[in-house]
């Protein structure tokens, strides 16, 4: 039986050999690129499916994306792999974090040709951003998005307050003391917290809103390696800590709690990125929601109306002894100009896109609620120039140990301040590592 | 005179050839020990060393600086602030560990019939690894669902609670590890021989007597090792903190080892990480041998 059936079993192997081999002609030509990301939840679904897109688009480039834990041990993962040519071929990156990376040799510069040839020019994208990505004039990074820190409101309690016009929107609100009445008013009239946001300890949405409202009174934080925000520095602090002891809002709330606090409708106003969009487009669609909301970029409480903002981008790791060919390099940028192009299902997770031909065509002016706040992404201030700063960067690490504490009562703004500053000076005086 | 007869006693030097002959299977014995220690151990902490006299990245090392980041150490209050941190954190621990231990292993050596039974329930946290312990810890500890409120009433959330956060990790701490130092004890213990004790009751000790008299002179060995092995122990704390608290709030329960992990990790600056790690190595030896010199002077003064 078994010496019967071996030449038939042969034959099937044969086969089934020719048929494989026949297959994977064209999959050898594939080239595999390896893509880390940091982006989880709904962010990392629309990265996967953008990613699934363009596998299906085309059969030459392959994009296999790893998902890892965002903030700190991302970077942390990234450089060190990146420095010893274990990198992966492409990540996505904060552009806050280009001075750092680049400078710190873990990322490669991509040139103008490289550019060209894959379709990709400097003046399709917002050009913040794209200076943004230039390091020591170079290209580092290709931008994908902006995602400012805006301010969402609950009209049902907005209105009850009395801060919504006739045609039930927010009216507007000029000056720091402006918005603190505001907030007032929706803690007194409605019973609820007149704002919410993430003040838990180690949140970093105290730091982002401080660095805005400083730039907003045209105070520099950081300059030539001192603190240069002065007096400005508490007294801002203060201005913050004054909502939350005085009531307006609850110190010590984590992420998920200030967003359910507002979810909830039991705060009037919340003040977080706009990567918390999709959750209230989906629940208002589920109907869960229980008001209507609105959004608008961060008030002028000062001289000007600047917000805070960070970009993802897409960036080529050095990998120094493991250099990418060429053909790797142009099948990243191919990967890089597809997303770039289809980015308009990208700013549904609320970004606001960085190509100015998605970011200036009709359907993303159309796309509710980003068209709401789509003018923030022209008066963005993102974190200062240097090693120590960017996403989950040191600095950021201090600041956001010590800038909640004065909510607390734990320290007085200047005392948080004075902390701050002292534990970020030895980071400050530091040469920029080389990794 | 008959001694004559008798070979020479052997004397107290070895024979040369002898040592040499002897010499090769100690080393062999040795080596496994040898090769590890060397391999896992002492060249690492030299390179640690070396480390520290550099300006390194977690990388690359660009420069020697000689003893930079030592006097950089020196004026640097976050340091400072986490030494004191794992000083209290030992403070909370060192002596209560020895305490309740000691109880337990007496309570285990008393109630024969539930001995068994005693013993696993003491020992049984010690084998969870750090994440179920921490895990548990959290749940208990948790503001509104937590039991530790549940019974107390209120709400505080310990873990992010100035006050409370070290002394919350340093509870589950003693209740994760008291086991071990039960079992050290109930090894003193079961080691004084049962005569003392009824000598003593003829002559009519009881009680507390009975303890201050014979239970602890006898264990006093067992109590200086319980010591110094709780104080190294509680000094190298970092898994529970990292796990629990991540050094919050405010950096309140940033024990140095953490800290020595953040400039490494965080700040990517390996020198000054191993600046960290040397210094705080030298403070752990001169505190252990401290507590070694005290334990012996209170035992000469009471001889």
């Amino acid at each position: 039986m078994a010496r019967r059936g071996f030449p038939r079993a042969a034959a099937l192997v044969a086969t089934l050999f020719l048929v494989l081999a026949g297959v994977s002609t064209p999959a050898r030509a594939q080239v595999e690129v390896r893509m880390w990301t940091l982006l989880s939840g709904g962010d990392g679904a629309r990265m996967r499916a953008l990613v699934d897109d363009f596998n299906a688009s085309q059969h030459d480039v392959r994009v296999v994306s790893t998902t890892l834990k965002w903030g700190e041990p991302f970077y942390t993962k990234l450089i060190t792999a990146s420095v010893v040519g274990a990198g992966p071929d492409v990540a996505t990156i904060h552009l806050s974090r280009i001075v750092n990376l680049a400078g710190g040799g873990v990322l490669r510069p991509i040139s103008p040709a490289e550019l060209a040839a894959a379709g990709l020019r400097g003046q399709d994208y917002l050009p913040r951003q794209w200076a943004k990505a230039q390091y020591d004039g170079r290209t580092f990074a290709v931008p994908l998005d902006v995602h400012p820190l805006v301010l969402y409101y609950n009209k049902t309690l907005a209105g009850q307050a009395g801060l919504l016009d006739a045609g039930g929107k927010l009216k507007p609100i000029d000056g720091v003391d402006a918005l603190t009445a505001a907030f007032r008013a929706a803690t007194e009239r409605t019973g609820r917290r007149g704002l919410t946001m993430e003040s838990s300890q180690s949140s970093y949405a105290i730091w982002r809103l401080w660095l805005a409202m400083l730039a907003q009174q045209n105070v520099t934080i950081i300059k030539d390696g001192r603190f240069t925000y002065g007096a400005a520095g508490a007294a801002t602090l203060a201005r913050i800590s004054d909502w939350f002891t005085r009531g307006y809002a609850q110190a010590g709330l984590d992420y998920p709690a200030s967003t359910s606090q507002f979810m909830g409708g039991n705060a009037a106003f919340m003040l977080n990125g706009v990567w918390e969009v999709p959750e209230l487009v989906r629940a208002a669609k589920a109907g869960t929601l229980g008001f209507d909301y609105g959004i608008v970029p961060l008030p002028k409480m000062y001289a000007n109306a600047a917000t805070w903002a960070d970009s993802h981008g897409f960036a080529l790791p050095a990998n120094p002894g493991h250099e990418p060919s060429p053909a790797k390099v142009s099948a990243v940028l191919r990967f890089v100009a597809y997303v770039s192009k289809h980015s308009l299902g990208w700013a549904e997770g609320g970004h606001i896109p960085a190509y100015k031909p998605v970011a200036e065509s009709e359907a993303a002016h159309s796309l509710m609620p980003n068209a709401l706040y789509a003018q923030a992404a022209h008066d963005v201030v993102y974190d200062p120039d240097g090693w120590y700063m960017g996403a989950a960067g040191p600095l950021e690490a201090i600041a956001s140990t010590f800038l909640p504490a004065a909510l607390y009562g734990y320290l007085t703004p200047a005392q948080a301040v004075h902390r701050f500053e002292t534990e970020a000076a030895r980071l400050v005086r530091k040469r920029p590592p080389r990794y | 005179m008959r001694r004559d007869h008798i070979a020479p006693a052997p004397t107290p030097t070895v024979h040369p050839t002898t040592a040499r002959r002897d010499m090769l299977p100690a080393w062999l014995l040795l080596a496994p020990f040898l090769v590890a220690f060397g391999l896992f151990f002492f060249l690492p902490a030299l390179e640690t060393l070396w480390l520290s006299l550099t300006e390194s990245s977690l990388t690359r090392t660009s420069a020697f600086v000689g003893l930079d980041n030592y006097h950089t150490l020196l004026n640097d209050p976050s340091f400072w602030d986490s030494v004191g941190n794992t000083f209290y954190f030992a403070l909370l621990t060192v002596l209560p560990l020895c305490a309740i231990g000691l109880l337990m292993a007496m309570l285990v050596d008393r109630f024969t019939a539930a001995q068994g039974w005693l013993q696993g329930t003491f020992f049984l946290p010690f084998v969870l690894p750090i994440s179920v312990m921490t895990l548990i810890a959290d749940w208990m500890l948790q503001p509104s669902s937590g039991v530790v409120n549940h019974i107390l009433g209120g709400q505080r959330a310990w873990l992010a609670d100035p006050h409370w956060a070290l002394p919350a990790v340093a509870i589950g701490t003693i209740w994760w590890t008291v086991g071990f130092n039960m079992l050290l004890f109930l090894a003193g213990l079961r080691n004084i021989p049962s005569e003392l004790y009824e000598a003593a009751a003829l002559d009519g000790a009881r009680g507390f007597t009975l303890f201050r008299t014979i239970t602890w002179p006898a264990l006093r060995p067992v109590v200086s090792t319980a010591v110094i092995l709780q104080l190294i122990a509680s000094l190298k704390v970092f898994g529970q903190t990292y796990i629990l608290t991540s050094g919050g709030p405010f950096n309140t329960t940033r024990v140095a080892l953490h800290y020595m992990y953040e400039t490494a990790f965080t700040q990517s600056d390996a020198g000054y990480a191993a600046a960290v790690a040397m210094a705080f190595v030298a403070i752990v030896i001169v505190l252990s041998l401290l507590q070694a010199w005290i334990a012996r002077w209170l035992a000469r003064r009471d001889a």
